[in-house]
């Protein structure tokens, strides 16, 4: 069931700002996972295809 | 936050947001200035449409962690940012509904109603008053949101059709037949209680 208020007293504008946190957006951020990041593939993702062919080669 | 990022402070410009935005798609931390222009116009939205004060700040919190969260995904269509936000504020909310983590409300100033019953032509009276007021929570919540957003939130027909996917004309004339339907509503009730 629908509530209807009438001349409701909303917070001012000051309370409302008081209760901006920008950072706790942030860290509610889901976290990137690394092994999606493009940096696992570049470095470790070479590095690793590097390790095995070396390995490959002198085995 | 970086001092780099306090020049991104000052803008205005819609050009200026889409910048904010192409930068915050790298780096989050370059909404600070879009989150602090829009919060408390979300929240304002928010709040008319939940009882309940901290569940209001507690779903203004999820639009924005949704809209950085799917950033990346957004891309300028004529659209303006804002009404992205307030798409997403309008997902979150029916999703607090469904949740039962906040109840639907409407808020609305007795000037508000005035003006509706002058659309109606008819006379301000508190039994009319009563009636109308029983009578808007039959609408359907499509039709209820138009009637809310034109004559409780005084939205513009083009605002309220880029918040809801239609067009401005469409916007217009849906809006008119909700109209049509609460007025229906009322005069079928009005007829009941003489």
């Amino acid at each position: 069931m629908i509530k209807l208020l009438i001349d409701r007293q909303l917070p001012s504008s000051e309370s409302i700002a008081a209760r901006r946190n920008f950072n706790e957006i942030l860290q509610s951020l889901p976290k990137k996972k690394t092994i999606n990041s493009p940096w696992f593939y570049g470095a470790i993702g070479v590095s690793s295809i590097l390790f095995l062919i070396l390995l490959n080669f002198f085995v | 936050m970086s001092a780099s990022l306090l020049y991104f402070d000052r803008f205005g410009k819609p050009e200026d947001e889409l910048a904010i935005i192409e930068r915050a798609k790298r780096n989050p931390e370059y909404f600070a200035p879009l989150y602090r222009k829009y919060h408390e116009a979300i929240f304002r939205y928010v709040i008319k449409r939940v009882d309940e004060e901290e569940s209001a700040y507690d779903i203004t919190s999820c639009v924005f962690i949704k809209a950085l969260t799917n950033l990346p995904k957004y891309e300028y269509r004529g659209i303006p940012f804002s009404s992205w936000l307030f798409r997403i504020a309008k997902s979150e909310l029916y999703q607090s509904f469904r949740d039962k983590k906040a109840r639907r409300t409407v808020s609305i100033d007795s000037m508000q109603i005035g003006k509706v019953m002058e659309e109606f032509q008819i006379d301000e009276s508190e039994h009319k008053r009563e009636v109308l007021l029983k009578v808007l929570p039959l609408l359907k919540e499509s039709q209820l949101q138009l009637i809310e957003m034109r004559f409780f939130e005084k939205r513009s027909f083009r605002e309220m059709g880029e918040i809801l996917a239609l067009t401005e004309n469409n916007a217009k004339v849906k809006t008119f037949r909700a109209l049509i339907k609460l007025k229906e509503l009322y005069s079928k009730n009005n007829n009941i209680k003489n």
